[in-house]
């Protein structure tokens, strides 16, 4: 146990190492010169040449490399030119926002893919089943900007259901003192529902937006390793013992299947991390994608590197944790091999 | 009255003509030991899943009664079968994959226990490592908090075993139980399934394709051949007395290399008459119909017209 | 057991219940013994309903804009007209007909979708194969790589290879199937890895054959069938990406008639209630995403 992991380590920390290696080579050294990009359309040669030097962009490319490589490892993610802001900083304020919005869209997600994936692979071949795969299918072509477009449209345009496209709490709401960084959890520390409950309605769009097409994957991972699991051998013996189907279903069944599922569950929370650049753009989200947003809109490749950076490291984290609960998950992984007698 | 009796049996694939199984009968009295023999492919196991209920998805049971007791099994919709653990219970052919690998092994020793003798959770705990105890496992303390792929397959072959007894089944069906085990294994799990026999005197289905096995271990065998039942009866009778040319051949494979006759027949024998046919080399006109068991001697029956010519001829 | 038993292996009630109601055609001896297996429309309908979605998004693209009015042609007089016999899907607030950019923009849409499936494809299975067979440093330096681009959301990827090498519609073709290189590394090396050790790579080695010969004729087309499932998933993933990235402002830009960009210009009319003016376009962008995951996804599932 102590050596998968301290190996899982070892892998994770080459994989970041890469990750900061191939973020550079795309910025720095693919085609296109950085210092023109930042400085903007209108700069002259002047303000060019003067954030050539800033940035030390005439350095041989080497020297840039170790320069930015140590950087980020002692936390510094560079300079914003759009704020003139530290990148790091930014983005760690905006994480929370984010992250809440990842959280409940990959509960929602969960909630739906795995009920809906268990009951069609106990179902398997009946209209039941079917639909589940359409669901699936339908989920996973599904364009994120324009199903949150339709949401913002019906339930706040037409019904006014929810509120608008604008931030996390209504305009000159203060919001809770920071504690999680979710305002859910936040305002329920402090006893304000009338705050958890503005929050859930800021949120409800984007997360049912994200929330539908995240099901998809799960659903499907769900349903196939469930069919997998039901079809094995172990499971024909708790049949021929007498165990009760829904014991079958969930202690032989789900249970067997749950390494797949653990590992879809957190690919779609890793996506999450930086794949909600559309919606928090799109609904107005305060996060880190929306950051990264405003950072693309003005050529701000500092920033942008910063966010990509973090998306990947975070990522990287995650899947340590995912290893770990396998670890917890499968005896298997868990204890070696062989009790001798 | 037999105590389970299965008659008519036939099972299939979906969307297809071809029976895996036809027209299958055998009897198990309790106390006894029939074996069920054939070459890979002839049906042994399919028969038994058919009978358990366990046949996978797209293969389908057509026909047939599965009688305990004279208790019709087949329910009433026809589509399942209506038995539970303690009626019959099954070991399979591969012990570890059998078991479930999440679950420690005493604990699924002790959910059998659960289910079939209602006992309460902490009473099945520690009867469950009685139960391991009693299948000859040493250490059994340690190995009820094993998991599956911690345990050699012989020592999962015991668990198994000591999971058909939490059933306390009237039948126990084991599928070639020591086949993917090591042969110094073999006698061990065999004295295991006769304690079985003589301590519950349930009847049990012994699934082989090992002549030395069935002689070893049966009261009675069947010997199958393409899903069809060749010839039933004692063992000594059908061993000494083989009435079915294919037992006879099958016998001769043990002792001698013997490569009989084989013409190409103009029937299409997977799909109707006896499906010896194709290979047996005294298929006359009448082979092209199926042959039903007839019985030649007390006891012993046997699937073929060679020994129901004379009647045939007789009547005609 | 019931036959409510939900945990039965392929459903009592279902799978059956389905051969009970088809009267067992079965049981009639038939000489032959042919397997009647349902048609082909029942077995995979998915498959049949995204070819002829496909087919449907494929004449549009090559006849289509033959016969619409130029998409470029600004009208201020027809500005913001709704959906009419005149503009099937309305004009925006330029007075463009956005049928007219629709039907461009399928054209553009669908060759970038299947393009970048294809390049993705062929880039992927070959490194894949040489990394899968070869095997030693060759394959553990690419597995390194494949790893660290996999840590991004493929749309991460891509957003940023385009924002470092400019917006173009070649730029967004490179970055996206960079994206999704590396899913076909991954699959063709595990199923060249399953592949290799199978006995007629023995018997192709016995004939004479090379390494590369062995690994391009024999082990690679044995191993492309996930592939060509999993390109015609990309196909339809393709057309999301970089629809979504022209959404952002990224790679393929206004005027452009291109599904993304249409939506991303009528995002905001929808606040002022025209909902036809990204409506429309949008609808196609999933409809044609659909397309490519109904083929792939039946394609891909095994026959019960």
């Amino acid at each position: 146990m102590g050596r998968y992991l301290g190996k899982r380590l070892l892998i994770s920390v080459a994989t970041i190492v890469g990750i900061v290696v191939i973020v550079f080579f795309i910025v720095r050294v693919l085609p296109g010169d950085a210092a023109i990009a930042r400085a903007g359309p209108y700069a002259n040669e002047e303000k060019v040449a003067e954030i050539r030097d800033k940035y030390g962009f005439d350095d041989p490319m080497p020297v840039q490399f170790v320069d930015y490589f140590t950087g980020v490892f002692t936390g510094d993610f560079g300079v914003s030119i759009r704020t003139d802001g530290d990148v790091l900083e930014e983005l760690l304020i905006r994480l929370p926002a984010s992250l809440e919005l990842a959280f409940y869209s990959v509960l929602m997600a969960t909630l739906v893919g795995i009920p809906l994936g268990i009951l069609a692979a106990a179902r398997r071949g009946t209209w039941i089943d079917g639909g589940a795969r359409v669901f699936a299918v339908f989920g996973s072509s599904m364009a994120l900007f324009w199903l949150g477009l339709l949401l913002i449209y019906f339930f706040f345009f037409r019904l006014r259901w929810f509120p608008g496209p604008i931030d996390r709490l209504p305009i000159g709401t203060e919001p809770p003192p920071m504690i999680t960084g979710f305002y859910t959890f936040d305002a329920a520390l402090r006893g304000d529902f009338g705050l958890v409950f503005e929050a859930f309605r800021y949120l409800a769009l984007p997360v049912i937006t994200l929330g539908f097409v995240l099901a998809a994957p799960i659903l499907k991972m769900v349903r196939a390793s469930m069919i997998e699991a039901l079809d094995s051998e172990h499971v024909r013996t708790a049949r021929a013992i007498g165990v009760p189907p829904r014991s079958i279903l969930f202690r032989d069944g789900f249970r067997n299947a749950l390494l797949p599922v653990i590992t879809a569950i957190g690919i779609v929370f890793g996506y999450m991390l930086g794949g909600n650049i559309i919606v928090e753009f799109l609904f107005a989200w305060p996060g880190v994608g929306r950051y990264a947003y405003s950072a693309i809109q003005v050529n701000d490749l500092e920033a942008l590197q910063g966010f990509v950076i973090m998306v990947g490291i975070l990522y990287v984290i995650l899947n340590v944790v995912i290893d770990v609960s396998y670890a917890w998950i499968d005896p298997r992984i868990r204890l070696g091999k062989k009790v001798s007698s | 009255m037999s105590l389970l009796e299965v008659s008519g049996l036939t099972v299939g694939v979906e969307h297809s003509p071809h029976a895996l199984l036809r027209d299958v009968d055998f009897t198990v009295e309790a106390g006894q030991i029939m074996g069920l023999v054939g070459e890979s492919g002839s049906g042994k196991t399919m028969s038994a899943l058919a009978i358990m209920d366990l046949l996978p998805a797209g293969i389908e049971r057509r026909a047939g009664t599965v009688r305990l007791d004279g208790r019709d099994l087949v329910a009433q919709d026809r589509e399942t079968v209506d038995r539970n653990a303690n009626d019959m219970t099954m070991i399979f052919q591969h012990p570890r994959s059998a078991l479930n690998p999440t679950m420690r092994v005493g604990r699924q020793i002790g959910r059998a226990l659960e289910i079939n003798q209602d006992m309460g959770r902490a009473a099945a705990r520690s009867r469950a490592t009685e139960m391991l105890n009693h299948v000859g496992i040493p250490g059994a303390d340690r190995v009820a908090r094993a998991y599956p792929h911690q345990l050699s397959g012989g020592m999962c072959q015991r668990v198994m075993i000591a999971m058909a007894l939490a059933c306390r089944p009237r039948v126990l069906i084991a599928d070639e139980p020591t086949t993917a085990l090591d042969v110094t294994i073999q006698a061990q799990i065999f004295d295991l399934i006769n304690d079985l026999v003589e301590e519950t005197g349930c009847g049990v289905l012994f699934i082989t394709h090992d002549l030395g096995a069935i002689a070893e271990m049966c009261d009675r065998v069947t010997v199958l051949y393409g899903g069809q039942v060749m010839e039933t009866g004692d063992v000594r009778q059908v061993f000494t007395d083989s009435r079915h040319p294919y037992t006879q051949f099958l016998f001769d494979a043990v002792v001698r290399e013997a490569d009989p006759s084989v013409e190409e027949k103009d029937v299409n024998f997977a799909l109707q008459g006896c499906r010896f046919g194709h290979r047996c080399p005294y298929a006359f006109d009448a082979c092209a119909e199926f042959p039903l068991l007839r019985e030649v001697d007390t006891g012993h029956l046997t699937s073929c017209f060679l020994h129901q010519k004379e009647n045939a001829l007789g009547s005609a | 057991m019931s036959t409510t038993d939900p945990a039965r292996h392929g459903d009592a009630s279902g799978d059956r219940g389905r051969a009970a109601r088809s009267g067992r055609s079965f049981e009639a001896p038939e000489i032959g013994g042919e397997t009647v297996r349902p048609p082909l429309w029942r077995r995979k309908p998915l498959l049949i309903v995204g070819f002829m979605i496909l087919t449907i998004f494929i004449l549009l693209a090559v006849f289509g804009p033959l016969f619409v009015t130029d998409p470029r042609v600004i009208d201020t007089t027809n500005t913001y007209r709704p959906p009419s016999s005149d503009f099937w899907f309305g004009t925006d607030k330029f007075g463009r007909d956005v049928f007219a950019r629709a039907v461009h923009a399928a054209r553009l849409d669908i060759s970038i979708g299947i393009v970048v499936a294809i390049a993705a494809m062929v880039v992927g299975s070959t490194i894949g194969v040489i990394s899968g067979y070869f095997g030693g440093w060759v394959d553990e330096g690419l597995m390194r790589i494949t790893d660290v681009v996999l840590a991004f959301p493929g749309f991460v990827l891509a957003l940023v290879l385009v924002a470092a090498i400019g917006n173009s519609i070649p730029n967004v073709v490179v970055a996206v199937t960079v994206a999704y290189i590396p899913y076909f590394i991954r699959l063709t090396r595990a199923q060249v890895l399953a592949e290799r050790e199978l006995e007629y790579v023995d018997g192709a080695k016995l004939a004479g054959n090379g390494r590369w010969r062995i690994a391009f004729r024999h082990v690679l087309p044995n191993s492309m069938g996930s592939s060509v499932v999993q390109a015609a998933l990309v196909a339809g993933w393709a057309i999301l990406t970089v629809a979504g990235l022209a959404f952002l402002g990224v790679g393929i830009r206004p005027p452009t008639s291109e599904w993304g960009v249409m939506v991303a210009e009528g995002a905001p009319d929808i606040m002022t209630g025209q909902w036809w003016t990204a409506l429309f376009a949008g609808g196609m962008i999933v409809l044609a995403a659909m397309a490519f995951q109904f083929i792939g996804d039946d394609l891909g599932t095994e026959e019960v």
